[in-house]
């Protein structure tokens, strides 16, 4: 066996140790890594701008379209507005009460022996419906009959417009004075009508004038 | 063979240098992801947030745009009629134009003297009418023939679509039986200005 002697040992030793040095292949692995790490955020950071170029487009779409968008958003909000409040006041003006249809039956129903002194009529609150107080006097051999024609007469007549028609004599009396009808001479009574009813459909137009005036 | 193991067990200084490679390590992970690579992808997410944003927002504008459009057909009636309802009450206060045209009107029909009072007024309860106000006026016909009364509530119940008469008082004038005095309790709408 051949003897054989390293006489350069310690040079090897140390080329071994610088080749095992921690803080080199540390380094070289850090360089690597941040490489890697470089890469990866050129990537990412090309990837954003190329993000950044499409919200532009975006933008720029949304900022031509964004001022019509609003002015259509407020008409909308208007005519909306519109719409309703037309609709409410059409709802006030449909349940409003026609007192000229009912002044026309009125004075339809008054015969030539019957006067009628006043008339007060109120619409109830809510629309529950009206009230009416009718006042006059009747003339005729039986006056109270007459006084009594007219509330029959004007209940059929306000029955084929309105419901719920009710009409009661408050007061019916006989008068002492005498009225010349026709050259002669007829009893008189006074009477008072109470007049209730509900227009739940009430006309959409009111008709001509009366024909006949109040007696 | 004790000799090769001394020289693979690494020495005080190695370690140290190992140590700081590891603390080197540590900094560059965090310094790269806290300042580099986090800020990049907050941005990137927060720019696709903004465009889906926009791109809904853009989606729901063409539906709005064509709501619009197709609102404004629809409402061409209500416009009009809301035009003409407007148009009933002019520019100024109420007590200086509504018992002057309400004089005006009723003395068309021959019913003279006519006064208009103010009663009071009330904003409405129904918040689509907050524009809108209840004006409520007696009106008194001193002397009318019944037969031109009759004409004339009918005329002004067709004309005066926002008014409403609420009490109706006709009252035979004892001096003149063929006159009554008349006295009516009335509503109106009127657009506040």
């Amino acid at each position: 066996m051949a003897l054989h002697l390293n006489l350069l040992h310690e040079e090897f030793q140390e080329q071994r140790q610088r080749q095992r040095d921690p803080l080199k292949i540390g380094m070289m692995v850090l360089g690597g890594l941040g490489a890697i790490m470089f890469i990866y955020y050129m990537w990412n950071a090309y990837q954003t701008l190329g993000i950044r170029r499409q919200l532009n487009v975006v933008q720029e779409s949304w900022s031509k379209v964004e001022p019509n968008v609003t002015a259509a958003q407020k008409r909308s909000k208007e005519l909306n507005g519109i719409i309703s409040t037309t609709k409410v006041l059409d709802g006030i003006i449909e349940s409003r009460f026609y007192w000229a249809p009912f002044l026309e039956k009125l004075s339809r129903c008054v015969a030539p022996n019957a006067q009628l002194t006043s008339v007060d009529g109120a619409v109830l609150e809510d629309n529950r419906g009206v009230s009416v107080m009718i006042e006059g006097l009747a003339a005729g051999r039986e006056p109270r009959a007459a006084a009594e024609e007219l509330r029959q007469l004007l209940l059929e007549q306000l029955g084929q417009s309105y419901h719920d028609v009710k009409i009661e004599f408050k007061t019916l009396e006989d008068l002492d004075t005498l009225a010349k009808i026709g050259g002669a001479n007829m009893a008189m009574a006074r009477f008072a009508l109470s007049v209730t009813f509900n227009p739940s459909n009430p006309a959409k137009v009111a008709p001509p004038a009366p024909a006949r005036s109040k007696k | 063979m004790k000799s090769l193991l001394s020289n693979l067990s690494p020495n005080k200084d190695q370690i140290q240098k190992l140590a700081l490679s590891t603390i080197g390590f540590i900094v560059l992970v965090y310094v790269y992801f806290s300042f580099f690579l986090g800020p990049l992808t907050r941005s990137h997410d927060s720019m696709l947030v903004k465009i889906s944003d926009l791109q809904s927002k853009l989606g729901s504008a063409k539906a709005e745009m064509t709501k619009a459009s197709n609102l404004e057909k629809q409402a061409s009636v209500a416009t009009s009629r809301y035009a003409a309802l407007t148009s009933l009450s002019p520019e100024g206060a109420p007590i200086a134009w509504f018992p002057p045209r309400m004089k005006l009107f009723f003395a068309n029909l021959q019913i003279d003297k006519t006064t208009t009072r103010l009663e009071g007024n009330l904003p409405y309860k129904e918040a689509d009418l907050s524009g809108w106000m209840r004006y409520t006026w007696m009106l008194d016909l001193p002397q009318a023939d019944f037969d031109v009364l009759g004409k004339a509530v009918a005329e002004l119940e067709n004309t005066e679509a926002l008014l409403s008469i609420n009490k109706i008082n006709i009252h035979a004038l004892p001096s003149d039986p063929q006159f009554q005095q008349v006295s009516l309790s009335v509503s109106t709408a009127i657009l506040k200005r």
